[in-house]
Formats: structure tokens, sequence, C-alpha cells
């Protein structure tokens, strides 16, 4: 017979959110490895383009985007140690702080791609650019779809649909949220960083 | 007695990440090459990469082969990326 001791001794839990958000982000990923891979490739083939372009970019921006990501990840962190508790207010809170951030890294990216527009770079300006552009802009979409659930998880939890026992929304938006993090946390110093 | 205040084990995690992103941008800023620093830097956005799935997104503790899949994922991308740096070095 077990003791009660024993039981608890290692816990383990179940799966944060919705299985099927799972799935999605497995799913995300593995699109974002693949564009990873087809740029490294890419730039194989054109190290010095690569690497001459790649200084033209902001690295100070690309760096106030990891920090401002990191940073609504962290937010959202305590929004679900919020509502685990039962705070769902609070909860709330948080997720409109990390929402925030969300627009300030939309925002250091827009002017970041004012920039370039301004002097005159496209798509097809050469194959670095298409790559920077590409890459960035299906992040940046990812980020959009990020604030729309954080948005509406916040909304939710304002009018007092979660709680310490069912916040499983809560969960589910968060984990969404840290896959787009995480793939920022690849992204940056691979396209701003390695030469 | 203790008075100092204890922070949250995703404060420290969240710290550690901001830590390891300003050692990154140091390395650009400063303008360092070479493939081991290079190395370093992807091997750094693996490790941050690792820290999210653990204590972000919550699944060292979960049950099942979730962890161990977003580890996989890390490693190999990791390794295909180094293999693609490393073989345009040559």
């Amino acid at each position: 017979m077990h003791s009660t001791s024993t039981v608890v001794a290692t816990p383990q839990q179940s799966l944060p959110g919705d299985l099927a958000i799972w799935i999605f982000i497995l799913a995300e990923l593995l699109v974002f490895a693949v564009l990873f891979m087809v740029y490294a490739v890419a730039r194989r083939n054109n190290i010095e383009l690569f690497n001459l372009h790649q200084l033209q970019l902001d690295r100070t921006a690309g760096l106030a985007n990891t920090i401002t990501l990191i940073t609504s990840s962290y937010f959202v962190v305590r929004a679900v140690a919020a509502i685990r508790e039962g705070r769902a207010q609070l909860c709330s809170r948080w997720l409109w702080a990390a929402f925030s951030l969300g627009a300030l890294f939309l925002l250091i990216k827009g002017f970041e791609y004012q920039h370039h527009f301004s002097l005159g770079v496209t798509l097809r300006t050469n194959s670095f650019y298409l790559f920077y552009i590409s890459l960035t802009f299906f992040h940046f979409m990812h980020v959009i779809m990020g604030m729309v659930i954080l948005a509406a998880v916040a909304l939710k939890a304002q009018r007092g649909g979660y709680s310490d026992n069912e916040h499983t929304g809560v969960e589910t938006g968060a984990s969404y949220w840290h896959m787009v993090d995480l793939v920022w946390l690849i992204l940056f110093p691979l396209v701003y960083v390695m030469h | 007695m203790n008075t100092m205040p204890t922070l949250r084990p995703c404060t420290r995690t969240w710290l550690l990440m901001l830590g390891l992103t300003f050692v990154t941008y140091a390395i650009a800023r400063l303008g360092l090459s070479g493939e081991g620093l290079m190395l370093g830097v992807l091997a750094i956005a693996l490790f941050k990469g690792q820290l999210v799935v653990d204590h972000f997104m919550g699944l060292r503790r979960v049950r099942g082969f979730w962890r161990p899949l977003l580890t996989a994922y890390l490693l190999l991308l990791g390794a295909a990326l180094a293999g693609a740096f490393f073989l345009s070095q040559g």
C-alpha cells in the first residue's frame, strides 16, 4: 500500500492548456525550422552577400525586440500563476501587460521595416532581404495572432470566465505566446548576429 | 533571520534570459566572429529556448513525451543550423 508521501514526492503535471494547441505549436515549429534551414542553406551559397547586408540590420532594435518578447512571455507566466491562485483580475492585468509589449514589438519592427523600405529595399533587392523580410514578417504575423489570443483571454479573465479550477484557456493562450517567443529567440541570432 | 526577498523561479529564468541576450548583443556589437563564437551564439539561443520550454511553457514536470520532443527539436535544429554554417566555412 502506498503512503501519501511517496505518491506526492515526485509531482508530475499534465500538459498545460488544450492538447490541440500543442499539436498546432508543433506544426508551427516545424514550419519555422524548415524556413530557418532554407535561410541557412541560401546563406551558404551567398556568404559574402549575406554577411554584408546583415550589417545593415539594426541590432539594437533586434535586442529591444528580444527583451520585449522575453519580458512579455514572463508576464504571461505570471498571468498563469495568478489564475492558478484564483486571482482573475491580476491574471487579466498581467495579460494586458504582455499584450502591450507585443504591441511594442510590432512598433519597433515597424520602424525597422519603414527604415529599410525608405532606402528602397524590397523583397527583390537580393536574397538576404528576401529571407530577412519574409522570415521576420511571417513571425510578425504570429505576434499579431498571439496578441489577438492574449486579448481574448484577458477579456474573459476580466469578466470572471476563469477560476483556479478552470483556466485551460489561459494556459492554451500562454502556450501559443511562448511559442512565438521561442521562435524569435532563434530567429534573432540567426538573422541579426550569426555570420 | 533571513530578510532577503526570494525571487520566483520564473523571475530568475527571465533575468538569466535577459543576461544571455545581452551577451549575444555584445558579440554582435563588438563585431566578434569565428566559428567557435558563432556556435556559442547558437548554443545560447538553444539554451534560452530550452528555458522557455522548461520554465515558461512549464513542461519540465509534465509527464509524457512533450518535453523530450521539444528538446529534440531544439537539438536537431541546432545541429542542422551548425552544420549549414560550418559547411559554409569550408
